[in-house]
C-alpha cells in the first residue's frame, strides 16, 4: 500500500483545524523541469511523431479560458491519429514526461495548461467519420468542436442531443467532464449521450470501449477528467433536428424562480429549462420546446402555476419600484443597457422564423462569448441535490455581490440516469442527488474593470467554500478544482480512483495535477 | 553578458511568489539575494490565514521545519491602557507561525527559479527592450545580467527602489521595530494568540508572543530613539500590569527598518518602465503589521503582470498597476475607518469583539484607541485617510494618482 501512503494528505503541522473549510492541497503544481526531454524527443522523432518546440508554437497554449494559470509546454504534438497518440504515450511512460491533453482549451483552472512536458492538441483530429441516420448515432473524432459537429449533422437534418452552451469546446473534452446544456434536465449531461469510445490508454494501447465492451474502462473514461485515457473517437446518440420555441418569464427574486425551475423539471413539461440573471432582482427563467404540441400542452397546463411575469408586466413592476428610489437608478440604467444589448443577440432576426429559433448552436455560442466571460472565464459553480439548491444559489449570490458590482447566475438541472450511476462516481455530481442534480454557475461581468488573477481566485475559493459548508460539490464544466475533490467526494472514493490511476498510468504522466 | 527573462532582487516570500508565476509560465528567472541562503530574517512570523492559503495552494504542504513552536496562532489579542483585553480569532482558522529563515528558503526552492545568493544588487540601467542589472558575488567581480524585466522584492529599504527614486526613503517616515527574546519565568499571556498593545507610552507598535519556549517582547517606534531603553520600559510595563515575569533578554536581539505609512495613505510605489517593485518595498502592510500575505499576493501579481506583458506585448507598468488595484483595495481598506466599521476588511472581527464588551469597556477602548492614534498625529495622515475613505465610498476604488 505504499503508493497510497504517498497520496494521502500530509499531516498538517500548523494545526488540525487550520483554514476551516479549506482542504490542504497544492493547486498550482510545480513546473516539470525537463528531465530526459532530449531522449524523449529523439525517441518520438524515430517514430516520425512531429513535436514542435519553437516558442511560437508552444506560446499559443500559454493559458486556458480561465486565464488564471499560465504554463509553457516543452513541446506540442498536434493529434493526427490514434496510432500517433499511442506512440506518444508509450514514449511518455518510458521517459516519464507529462502529457497534457487539450481540446478547445476551455478549462478554467488550468487543467488544459501544460506546466512543462508535452501538450497534445486534439483539434488535429476533427472529422466526422460516419453518420448512422436510421440508428441515430454519429461516429466522430474527438477533437471536433460541437458547433462543427452540429453543422455536419444539420446537412442530414439531425442534431446532437446536448452540448455545452460554449460550443468551441471539443467532444472529447466534454465527455471527460460532463457538459451541461439547457436540456440536461430532460436528457442528462453530454457525457450521457456517449455510446462507445475509442481510447488511447496512458500506456499507449488503442482500446474500444462501451457499456458492453471494456465497460470498466468506459466507466472511468466518461466523466473521468482525462485521467484514464485519451478519447480519440466517440460514437454519440443524436436526434432529428427541431427548431426551438422559446419563452421567458421574469422574476424579482431568486427563491421563487429557483423553486419554479425545480417544479418545471419535476413536471417534465418542458424540453429546455434554465435560469439566467441580469441582476439578482431581475431574473429570467427560460423555457423552450421541441414541438408545437409540447408547447401547447405547457401553455394549457403548467404555465399558470409559474410565478414569473411577462416582459411588459415585469418592466412595469420594475419601473414602479425604481421610481421612488433615485439611489437605485444606476441599477435601472444597467438593466436597460443590458436588455438593449443582450436581448437582440438571444433572438437574432437572422435565426428566428415564425417565433422559432433555428441554429441554437450559433445563437448561444455567440452570445456566450459576446456577453459573458472576458479574458478570464471565471465561472465557479455549485452542484447540489434539489433540497439544498435554493440555499446554495442564495449564498453564492451573496459572495458574488461582495466581489463584483455585476454578475450573472446560470442555473440548470441535470437529469441523472440510473443506468449511468457508475459513470458518475468520480464526477462532481453530488452523491446524495436523486433524480436530478442542480448546478449554478456564478459568473462576474467585468465591464472593463481589470481584476487580478489573485482577486478572481479569492472569489472562486469563497464560492467553493460555500460548497464545502453545504457538503455538496461543483459541477465544473472544466473539471473540478483539485483542492476540493477530497472534500466533495471523500477520501475513500478519491483513494480508490487514485489507485486505479496508478495501475493504468504507472508513471503518472497523463493530465497530472488535474485532480490527483 | 548572460540574457534572461526576469531578474528578481531579494529572496523573500514576495520573490518566491513572483518567481513561481514566472517559472510556471516557462520564463527563465534568476533570483539575486544579498545573503547566503537560508538566511536569517527578523519577523514575528505570524502569517495571516489568507497568506497561509496562498502558501498551501502554490507551494504545497508546509514542512515542519518552516515553523516555530507554537506552530500555530489562533488570532490576535488587543490590550489597552485601561486594562481591557480583547481576543479575536482569525476567520480562516489557525495560521502558521513561520520560521522565516526556513520558510522563505523553502518557498524559493519550491518556485523552481535559479538562485544567485551571496550576491548584491548594485544597480540597473533601463534600455528600450531590456534592463541591464549589475550585481556582485561576495568577494568576486561585478557582473551584468541582461533581463527583459527586473522585479525588486527586496524589502522596506529596497535598493532597487532606491536605484529608481534615490530620495524616496527620505520622503516617508521610517520606523524601527526590534524584538528581544526572554526565557519565561511566568507568562499569563495566552500563547495561542498574537498580543498587541494600543498604548501611546509604549510606542507605535508593541507586541508579544511565544516562540520556541521563549517570549518575544517587541517594540516599534520612529527611527532615532533608543531600542534598549524602549524595550526595557515595555518589559517592565508587561511585568507590572500583566504579571509577565521574564528573565533578562538573551543576546540574540534583532531589529530592522519599516516603511509603515504608505498603506494608510495610498502612497504605494510600483516602479518605473521595466522595473517593478513588489512586496513590502511597495509599502504594503496589514493593520496588524503583517506584511507577508500582502507580499505573497503582490509578488504573484507582479509575476502575472510580467507574463501578461510579454504575452500581449503591452507596457508592463500599465498591466501591473491595473492588476495590483485589488491588492491595494484589500490592504488600504484595513486602514479605512468606514470599511472597518461596516465591511469587515480584516481577518478577525474587531467590531464584533467590541460589541461583546460591556458598554463601559467599549467606551474605554474607544477612548484608548483615540489617545493611541494621537501618537501618529505628527505625520498628518488623518485628513488623507478621511479623504481616502470618502473616495472609496463614492468611487468604489482608491485613486491611482498617488502611486509612484
Amino acid at each position: 500500500m505504499n503508493v497510497s501512503v504517498e497520496s494521502t494528505l500530509p499531516a498538517d503541522p500548523v494545526a488540525a483545524d487550520a483554514l476551516i473549510g479549506i482542504p490542504r492541497q497544492q493547486t498550482n503544481a510545480s513546473r516539470w523541469q525537463g528531465e530526459q526531454w532530449a531522449d524523449f524527443v529523439q525517441a518520438l522523432q524515430q517514430q516520425d511523431v512531429e513535436i514542435r518546440q519553437q516558442c511560437a508554437d508552444t506560446g499559443i497554449y500559454l493559458t486556458d479560458a480561465g486565464g488564471l494559470a499560465h504554463g509553457m509546454p516543452h513541446g506540442v504534438v498536434v493529434a493526427a491519429s490514434a496510432g500517433q497518440i499511442a506512440a506518444l504515450m508509450q514514449a511518455a511512460q518510458r521517459f516519464a514526461v507529462p502529457v497534457t491533453v487539450r481540446g478547445g482549451g476551455l478549462t478554467t483552472e488550468g487543467e488544459s495548461v501544460a506546466f512543462g512536458g508535452v501538450l497534445l492538441d486534439m483539434t488535429g483530429m476533427s472529422r466526422v467519420l460516419h453518420v448512422d441516420k436510421s440508428g441515430l448515432i454519429v461516429r466522430t473524432q474527438a477533437g471536433i468542436f460541437w458547433h462543427h459537429l452540429a453543422e455536419v449533422l444539420r446537412r442530414d437534418d439531425l442534431d446532437y442531443i446536448s452540448a455545452p452552451l460554449n460550443l468551441s469546446s471539443s467532444v472529447g473534452g466534454t465527455l471527460g467532464v460532463g457538459g451541461i446544456d439547457v436540456n440536461s434536465a430532460r436528457y442528462g449531461c453530454s457525457a450521457d449521450q456517449a455510446v462507445s469510445l475509442q481510447v488511447v490508454t496512458p500506456t499507449g494501447e488503442i482500446v474500444e470501449c462501451s457499456d458492453r465492451e471494456n465497460s470498466e474502462l468506459f466507466e472511468r473514461i466518461i466523466l473521468g477528467y482525462g485521467q484514464f485515457g485519451i478519447i480519440t473517437e466517440a460514437s454519440l446518440h443524436i436526434r432529428p433536428y427541431t427548431p426551438l420555441r422559446m419563452h421567458y418569464f421574469y422574476y424579482a427574486s431568486l427563491q421563487p424562480c429557483v423553486e419554479d425551475l425545480l417544479m418545471l423539471d419535476a413536471s417534465h413539461a418542458c424540453d429546455y429549462t434554465g435560469i439566467l440573471t441580469m441582476m439578482d432582482t431581475a431574473i429570467t427563467l427560460l423555457v423552450a420546446f421541441d414541438s408545437d404540441q409540447r408547447e401547447a400542452e405547457f401553455m394549457a397546463t403548467v404555465k399558470a402555476q409559474l410565478r414569473g411575469y411577462g416582459e411588459w408586466g415585469f418592466g412595469l413592476r420594475l419601473a414602479a419600484g425604481f421610481i421612488w428610489r433615485p439611489w437605485r437608478w444606476r441599477e435601472a440604467l444597467f438593466l436597460l443597457r443590458r436588455k438593449r444589448e443582450l436581448f437582440p443577440d438571444l433572438q437574432p432576426d437572422m435565426h428566428m422564423h415564425d417565433g422559432k429559433m433555428y441554429d441554437r448552436t450559433v445563437v448561444f455560442s455567440r452570445a456566450v462569448w459576446k456577453h459573458w466571460g472576458d479574458r478570464h472565464m471565471v465561472i465557479p459553480d455549485l452542484a447540489t441535490n434539489r433540497d439544498k439548491f435554493v440555499e446554495a444559489v442564495e449564498r453564492g449570490n451573496a459572495v458574488c455581490r461582495k466581489y463584483f458590482p455585476c454578475y450573472t447566475l446560470y442555473c440548470v438541472g441535470i437529469r441523472l440516469r440510473d443506468e449511468h450511476k457508475a459513470h458518475y462516481e468520480l464526477s462532481s455530481i453530488p452523491p446524495d442527488a436523486e433524480g436530478w442534480a442542480y448546478g449554478c454557475e456564478f459568473e462576474p461581468m467585468y465591464n472593463g474593470v481589470a481584476y487580478s488573477r489573485d482577486y478572481l481566485q479569492s472569489f472562486k475559493n469563497e464560492i467553493y467554500d460555500v460548497g464545502v459548508e453545504l457538503e455538496t460539490s461543483y459541477y465544473r464544466f472544466g473539471g473540478m478544482m483539485k483542492g476540493y475533490i477530497r472534500r466533495a467526494l471523500g477520501d475513500a472514493v478519491v483513494e480508490k480512483h487514485l489507485q486505479l490511476k496508478q495501475q493504468a498510468d504507472p508513471a503518472m504522466v497523463l493530465n497530472r495535477d488535474v485532480i490527483f | 553578458m548572460r540574457s534572461v527573462d526576469v531578474v528578481i532582487v531579494g529572496a523573500s516570500l514576495a520573490a518566491a511568489a513572483a518567481a513561481k508565476r514566472l517559472v510556471d509560465a516557462g520564463l527563465e528567472t534568476v533570483i539575486v539575494e544579498k545573503q547566503l541562503l537560508p538566511r536569517h530574517k527578523i519577523c514575528s512570523g505570524i502569517l495571516s490565514p489568507r497568506g497561509h492559503r496562498f502558501l498551501l495552494e502554490n507551494f504545497g504542504a508546509l514542512p515542519r521545519k518552516v515553523l516555530h513552536e507554537p506552530t500555530a496562532c489562533r488570532g490576535v489579542t488587543f490590550h489597552f491602557p485601561s486594562m481591557v483585553s480583547m481576543s479575536m480569532d482569525f476567520f480562516g482558522g489557525t495560521t502558521p507561525h513561520l520560521h522565516r529563515k526556513h520558510a522563505d528558503h523553502w518557498a524559493i526552492e519550491q518556485s523552481g527559479a535559479e538562485v544567485m545568493d551571496d550576491t548584491s544588487f548594485l544597480g540597473q540601467v533601463q534600455c528600450d527592450d531590456h534592463v541591464v542589472v549589475s550585481a556582485r558575488k561576495r568577494g568576486g567581480e561585478t557582473f551584468e545580467l541582461k533581463a527583459r524585466y527586473l522585479i525588486g522584492a527586496d524589502g522596506p529599504v529596497s535598493p532597487v527602489l532606491r536605484s529608481l527614486y534615490p530620495d524616496y526613503h527620505k520622503q516617508i517616515p521610517m520606523f524601527f521595530v526590534g524584538q528581544k527574546f526572554h526565557e519565561i519565568i511566568d507568562c499569563p499571556l495566552d500563547e495561542a494568540y498574537f498580543h498587541f498593545w494600543f498604548h501611546p507610552d509604549l510606542g507605535h507598535y508593541t507586541w508579544s508572543h511565544a516562540r520556541d519556549g521563549r517570549q518575544i517582547v517587541g517594540v516599534g517606534y520612529k527611527v532615532g530613539q533608543k531600542f534598549h531603553d524602549r524595550h526595557l520600559y515595555v518589559a517592565k510595563y508587561f511585568e507590572e500590569k500583566h504579571g509577565v515575569r521574564l528573565k533578562p533578554a538573551d543576546d540574540d536581539h534583532e531589529g530592522c527598518s519599516e516603511n509603515f505609512g504608505p498603506s494608510l495613505i495610498n502612497r504605494y510605489v510600483f516602479g518605473k518602465g521595466r522595473v517593478l517593485i513588489t512586496g513590502q518595498a511597495t509599502g504594503f502592510l496589514n493593520m496588524i503589521g503583517e506584511g507577508m500575505s500582502c507580499a505573497l499576493h503582490s509578488g504573484a501579481i507582479a509575476g502575472e503582470s510580467v507574463v501578461d506583458a510579454m504575452l500581449r506585448n503591452q507596457p508592463v507598468q500599465e498591466i501591473y498597476r491595473r492588476n495590483i488595484a485589488s491588492e491595494v483595495r484589500r490592504t488600504t481598506d484595513q486602514w479605512n475607518p468606514l470599511q472597518i466599521a461596516f465591511a469587515r476588511p480584516h481577518e478577525a472581527d474587531f467590531p464584533k469583539a467590541l460589541a461583546a464588551l460591556p458598554m463601559a469597556d467599549r467606551i474605554r477602548v474607544m477612548r484608548d484607541i483615540w489617545s493611541f492614534l494621537k501618537l501618529y498625529k505628527e505625520f498628518k495622515w488623518g485628513r488623507q485617510i478621511a479623504g481616502l475613505s470618502m473616495q472609496r465610498l463614492l468611487r468604489g476604488d482608491y485613486s491611482r494618482k498617488n502611486w509612484l
